[in-house]
Formats: C-alpha cells, sequence, structure tokens
C-alpha cells in the first residue's frame, strides 16, 4: 500500500487526536495510531487515523493521494517525532502489509518504521440509536472550561470523575463537584428533542478541550452506554461513566440571607495575595463581612506568617465570619468572566454560592463550595 | 477462664484522695489537716476529702453543710481543675511508658492491659509497683494499684489497701475473694440495686453466685447477666483506650429551691450553653436530650427526647431542654437540682481547619 499526504497537513490531524494515545497502555497496540486509506472512496481517496485508549477514541479524516486501499498500525511517537521535524512537503508512505513494515520518503531521506497488524487494534464501538444535538464549538468548549476543573479524582467515587450531562428541550445543564464545590453550568441555546441524562468522563472533554477548534458546528451524538462528538474532519468517541449521579440540586442551599457583591478581579486578585500567608495545606482563608467591607485575611500559625486586606463590597446581611480553601476560590473565580458577581451565604458551616453578577448570554453559570471551618464554635 | 486464652493482666490505678492530695502537696498548711475541696456555700458537695477528713466521716458527694457537722474544723479549698488535669496527664505519661491499653476513668483513675508490655516484664506486680514508684517521684503523690486479671477484680484489688497500697488477686483467688464481698461492695451495683438484692436474700458473692442467670436477668435486666457473671469472677470487658465519651451533662444545686416557672427557665438557660460549648470542644453532637430534676425532697425524675437526626443547631437543643421543662409545670414541690444532658453522641467533623464536604 502506498499513499502520499502533506506532511503539515498529517502533522496538524495526528496532533490533534494524539491526547488520547496513552504513554504506557494496558495493550500495547494502543502506542499506534491505526491507519486505514480507502482509494475508492468518493470524492477522492481519504486517509483515516484513530487513537484509542479503550474508554476514548478519536478519529480524524485527511485527504491523501493514493491508488491502493489498506490499513496498518504505526508507532505514534516515533511517527509524531519525524512529522514534527520536517519542513512542510508532501510525502510518500510504503506499507508492506505483509511486514507491516512502513517507509516514509521525503525529499531528500528515507525513514523505516515497524508497524503492526492493524488486525490487532480495537474495533471502535460505534454510537448506535443515538439522540443527535446539534451545537456550536464555543458553547461546547465554555461549558467543558467551566466545569471539568471541578471534577473530582477520586476513583472511588466514579460517578464524579466526570461532568454530569442534562439536556432538556429548554437547555443543556452541565454539573461537576469534587465533594467540596459544585459547578452548575447551564446553556440556554444548547436543547435536545428528547430528555436525557449521561456523565461524561474528564479524560474525554479535556481532550476535546485541546482539539476542539473556536467557531464550528458540533454534532453530539450520545447512546446508552457512549457519547460521540462530531466536528470537521474530526470524531471522538467515549464511553460514558455508567454510575448515578450525587443529587445535587438538594444539595444547593435556597435560603442565603447574606449577600455581597464584589469585583472579581478585586477580590480574586486580592485572594492571590493573602493565599501567599495561608497555611500550604489547607489554603486556609478568612472572610469577614461587616456592612459594605469585606475583610480577607490568612495566617499560617506554624510560621507566624499572617496577612489582611480589607476590600469595598455591596454587603447586605449579618456580620460573619466564614472560612474557604482560597485554591478552590482563586480557581473558581478565575474561571469566570463576569466583572461583578455576588457571594450569597447563609452560615460559616454552610456552603456558599458564587453567581456572576452580569450574565453572558446564553448562559447561567452557579458555583458552589463548601467552607472551611475556622476555629471558633459558634 | 477460658483454657485457650492467655490469662490478661490487668492494672488499675487509682490515686488516693486524688484533688485533697493535691492541694495539701501545693499547701504545706493543710497537711496533716481534714481538707476537702468543694465549695463550703450553704449547698455546696464535697469533691474529694483528704485522709484525715475522711477519718471524721467526710466522704466525696457528702453536702458541705454535713460534712461540717462531722468535721466542725473542715477546711474547704476551691478545686483547680487545671492542675488536677496537669498531674492527671503527668501520671498518663508514666503509664504510657508500659502500654497503650490505658482507659482513664477520670482525672485520677485507669486501667491498664500490661498483659504485653513495653518493657516486656513478665509480672504486672512489678510493673504496678514501678508505677507507683515513679508517680510518688515525678508527683510526690500516693496511688494505690490493683492488679488481677479483669478489670472488675483489679477495681476491687486497689481499694483493698487503699491508701498507698497495692493488692493482687490471683486468677485461683478471685471466686474466693468475690465470695466473700458484701454486694454493696461491687462495683456495678449500687445502693438500689444492694438493697434490692438484699430484699431478695442475697447478701454476698456466694449469695449471688447462687442465683441462676435468668432469675437475675429477670429482675435486673441486662445487667443481670454482669452481675452473673462477677459472682464468679468473670469480666471479659477490654481495656479501651480512649473511651468515647457517652454523654455530656451540666447540673447545678439551687441556693434555695425553685418554683416559679421564669425561675426555671432561667436557671436551665446556662446548663444548656454549657453542654453545647463541652460538645464543641469534643466536637460531637448527640441526639438524645435529658433533663433531670430533682425535687427538693430528693425525689429524682428524668425526662428525655431522642431527636430523628442529631441536634446540630443550638436553638433546637435549646428548645427541646425548654419543651422537656414546659411539660413539668406546674412543678409539685420546689426544685433543689437542675440538669440537662446531651447523649447518643456522635461526632462532628467541623474542627478547625477542615474542610466540609457536600451531603451526597
Amino acid at each position: 500500500m502506498k499513499f502520499i499526504v502533506s506532511s503539515s497537513v498529517l502533522l496538524k490531524q495526528l496532533s490533534a487526536i494524539n491526547g488520547v494515545v496513552a504513554t504506557n497502555p494496558i495493550v500495547p497496540i494502543l502506542e499506534n495510531f491505526l491507519f486505514k486509506v480507502d482509494s475508492d472512496r468518493e470524492g477522492g481517496p481519504i486517509l483515516t487515523a484513530t487513537a484509542s485508549d479503550l474508554q476514548t477514541t478519536m478519529i480524524t479524516n485527511i485527504a491523501v493521494e493514493s491508488s491502493e486501499s489498506g490499513s496498518i498500525a504505526i508507532p505514534a511517537r516515533l511517527l509524531l517525532d519525524t512529522l514534527r521535524g520536517l519542513p512542510e512537503q508532501p510525502i510518500t508512505f510504503h506499507v508492506d502489509t505483509e511486514t507491516f513494515g512502513t517507509q516514509i520518503l521525503t525529499d531528500n531521506g528515507r525513514y523505516k518504521l515497524s508497524g503492526e497488524n492493524p488486525i490487532d487494534f480495537p474495533k471502535i464501538p460505534s454510537v448506535n440509536r443515538s439522540l443527535a444535538v446539534e451545537l456550536s464549538s464555543d458553547s461546547l468548549l465554555s461549558a467543558i472550561n467551566n466545569t471539568v476543573f471541578a471534577t473530582s479524582t477520586d476513583d472511588l467515587r466514579p460517578a464524579m470523575t466526570g461532568v454530569y450531562l442534562q439536556l432538556t428541550s429548554a437547555n443543556a445543564t452541565f454539573v461537576a463537584t469534587d465533594g467540596h464545590r459544585l459547578i452548575r453550568y447551564r446553556r440556554l441555546d444548547i436543547n435536545s428533542p428528547s430528555d436525557s441524562t449521561m456523565i461524561v468522563p474528564r479524560k474525554a472533554l479535556t481532550l476535546l478541550k485541546a482539539s476542539l477548534p473556536e467557531g464550528v458546528p458540533v454534532k453530539a451524538e450520545f447512546s446508552q452506554s457512549n457519547a460521540s462528538f462530531t466536528f470537521g474532519n474530526t470524531q471522538m468517541i467515549c464511553r460514558l461513566i455508567d454510575e448515578r449521579f450525587p443529587d445535587y440540586e438538594n444539595a444547593i442551599p435556597v435560603n442565603n440571607p447574606n449577600v455581597m457583591t464584589i469585583g472579581r478581579t478585586d477580590i480574586l486578585n486580592s485572594l492571590k495575595r493573602i493565599m501567599i500567608y495561608a497555611n500550604r495545606t489547607t489554603h486556609q482563608i478568612r472572610l469577614s463581612l461587616e456592612s459594605n467591607s469585606l475583610t480577607i485575611s490568612a495566617e499560617d500559625l506554624d510560621y507566624s506568617n499572617e496577612a489582611k486586606e480589607k476590600l469595598l463590597c455591596d454587603y447586605d446581611g449579618d456580620n460573619m465570619e466564614i472560612g474557604f480553601n482560597a485554591k478552590f476560590l482563586t480557581e473558581m473565580l478565575g474561571n469566570l468572566s463576569c466583572k461583578m458577581l455576588s457571594f450569597e451565604l447563609s452560615a460559616p458551616n454552610r456552603a456558599g454560592l458564587i453567581i456572576p453578577a452580569d450574565k453572558e448570554e446564553n448562559e447561567e453559570i452557579l458555583m458552589l463550595v463548601m467552607p472551611v471551618m475556622l476555629n471558633t464554635y459558634a | 477462664m477460658d483454657g485457650s486464652e492467655t490469662v490478661r493482666k490487668i492494672i488499675h490505678i487509682d490515686m488516693d484522695a486524688f484533688y485533697a492530695s493535691v492541694e495539701q502537696r501545693d499547701n504545706p498548711d493543710l497537711r496533716g489537716k481534714p481538707v476537702a475541696v468543694g465549695g463550703s456555700r450553704q449547698r455546696g458537695v464535697v469533691a474529694a476529702a483528704s485522709y484525715e477528713a475522711r477519718q471524721f466521716g467526710v466522704r466525696s458527694a457528702m453536702s458541705s453543710q454535713l460534712a461540717l457537722r462531722k468535721c466542725p474544723d473542715l477546711i474547704f479549698v476551691k478545686p483547680r481543675f487545671d492542675t488536677y488535669k496537669a498531674v492527671s496527664l503527668q501520671i498518663r505519661g508514666i503509664f504510657a511508658q508500659y502500654t497503650d491499653l490505658i482507659e482513664p476513668l477520670s482525672l485520677d483513675e485507669a486501667y491498664l492491659d500490661v498483659t504485653s508490655n513495653f518493657k516486656n516484664l513478665p509480672s504486672a506486680t512489678r510493673i504496678a509497683e514501678e508505677i507507683r514508684a515513679a508517680v510518688r517521684e515525678q508527683t510526690g503523690l500516693t496511688a494505690s494499684a490493683g492488679v488481677s486479671y479483669n478489670k472488675f477484680l483489679a477495681k476491687l484489688a486497689s481499694d483493698y489497701r487503699k491508701p498507698d497500697g497495692l493488692y493482687v488477686i490471683k486468677p485461683s483467688q478471685g471466686p474466693a475473694f468475690v465470695e466473700k464481698l458484701e454486694v454493696g461492695q461491687f462495683h456495678g451495683i449500687g445502693r438500689v440495686t444492694a438493697e434490692k438484692m438484699n430484699r431478695m436474700g442475697i447478701f454476698t458473692g456466694l449469695d449471688l453466685r447462687g442465683q441462676s442467670e435468668e432469675d437475675l436477668r429477670r429482675h435486673f435486666g441486662k445487667a443481670g447477666s454482669f452481675y452473673y457473671h462477677i459472682a464468679r469472677a468473670v469480666d471479659n470487658r477490654p481495656v479501651t483506650p480512649d473511651r468515647i465519651r457517652k454523654s455530656i451533662g451540666s447540673e447545678n444545686t439551687f441556693d434555695h429551691d425553685l418554683t416559679e416557672p421564669a425561675e426555671l427557665a432561667e436557671a436551665l438557660q446556662p446548663l444548656i450553653e454549657s453542654v453545647w460549648r463541652i460538645g464543641g470542644r469534643y466536637q460531637v453532637i448527640g441526639r438524645t436530650v435529658t433533663l433531670k430534676v430533682k425535687y427538693a425532697d430528693f425525689e429524682q425524675i428524668t425526662r428525655s427526647r431522642t431527636a430523628f437526626s442529631p441536634v446540630t443547631q443550638a436553638e433546637v437543643f435549646e428548645r427541646i431542654s425548654h419543651d422537656l421543662l414546659t411539660a413539668l409545670l406546674p412543678v409539685p414541690k420546689g426544685v433543689r437540682l437542675l440538669g440537662v444532658t446531651l447523649s447518643n453522641l456522635e461526632p462532628i467533623d467541623e474542627s478547625p481547619g477542615h474542610q466540609l464536604v457536600l451531603p451526597f
């Protein structure tokens, strides 16, 4: 089998799917890309490259010149390293389908790689009898960016290692939680012909985030056990997490009489400065709220470091003190893009809500964070 | 004892007249004199009495007035719990050199299981002597020790040669030792139970051993089985370090008997607050609230309520306590004492620096 392809196009497309390739996969064949050339296709010959880690599979299509169809599994790392070093040019692949030996011919060189039998490459799951949803890559990217950081890495709670997706005819809700904080991100511009819920694994979403271009349409399809996202020449298929997501709605406190409104960058920058003085393991900081002033403080008793800042804010509620992990707060606030936001609080041992005060079109964000107990007992 | 199990070696250490001895140690003027730790006020109670005071019949938990009548020269000293606590820690440090199976019963009393011990000493008696010597040397106070093969006997033994004594009850002597005891001397058999046993014709350990387990259970409930076993000098309760607190209580005897509902409610409030504060210190919450009322004629009643889930809010705890009191109003006679107890405890993981988690 022989085909000719642009080195830079190949590099670009393979880079988009390379994230799936694990460094130490369960089966060694998964260190390879599966190349499949279809020379008889209407619209011209095409190379389909596939990478998989069994949970997630990414497929990309690249136009090539070829008169022979065939398949080969080719070492991903070796091939990408080669392509990265090449100047843009057409390159020719010669594949011996008996021995799986592969040669790449360039303007002034020849590279020999030993491929593997394509038969050994795992079968790609198909997403049958699926629910299809059209959305823009911008909405999807925004949903991923706003949620995926708050997923759990605790394998003992598998449901929380993914983002919960709730599709209805009116909107799509993305929920992520690690047990300490929770993000509910709602898109009003994504809607589904029928109601459905699923948990999409964090890795799949992280990969999507890395390869999804801005401003392109995305076709999402969901079956009982798999999800597929197709954009441009690329498709990602992932296995869904077959677990029950926690009853998150009941964890969101309803009655939060103490409301502080403050500039996002003001509080974020202050937190970043104060945090330096907090205990390095707990990152505990203290918010002291009084009428229209917020005092952020931290101390590390081990080193007798302490810091305190007073900020102006709009505060309506009882004077109160509440502790939080500053790492959580800065991460959450850093993910928002609003100018002003509100903290809605009830008690020092109850969840705090963070809600953007100026809303972006088509989105609703609610962030929840559990406090850290301060050393005062009420 | 079951022959297949190794015989345990349990030591019970009991400081002699602990609070009073600490006071006499720290204030030479008190030495050799009858001393009572506690309030001398009209309705105060003796918390601890020195051996000199005990000779006059002064006992702990006796009303201060009665104590004064028995011993007109009795010197009352205000308790200094911080000091007692510090000494108690010092003593526990000594125990910890031998075993980590230490079960403190109070500041001045503890069980130690030295069956296997850090110093690999084969003799529990030797360990007990070493501990008593170290306590004397490091604190200037005396302790009594009992050595035996279970907790029940070890405690009896420490009482046997008090003060400043050591007594060993060997496995072969256990049943005979129990036989001679009057039931009232058994730890775990109180005055009321002892009287009930006497009415049944049970006066000594031997009499108690004559009863069937069924009969004892019928008359004394679950405790009946315990009595059945201790009459045979059998007690398999392990020495459990870090005994978990089972309840938190606070009570107060008033200067004069209370009858007015408003007075009673007012008197209840500090008890509620104190219990809640202690709960905070121990990081526990409870489900059961018990109100104890002692009337002027010493009749005592308790009323309790168990919530469906642990009481996490001070206001709820307060409300339940007051509801229990309101149900007893109007009081038929003057109230001498009120007490509030929180039980069915469980830990709250809301210690400082603790990151709270979402409830799922």
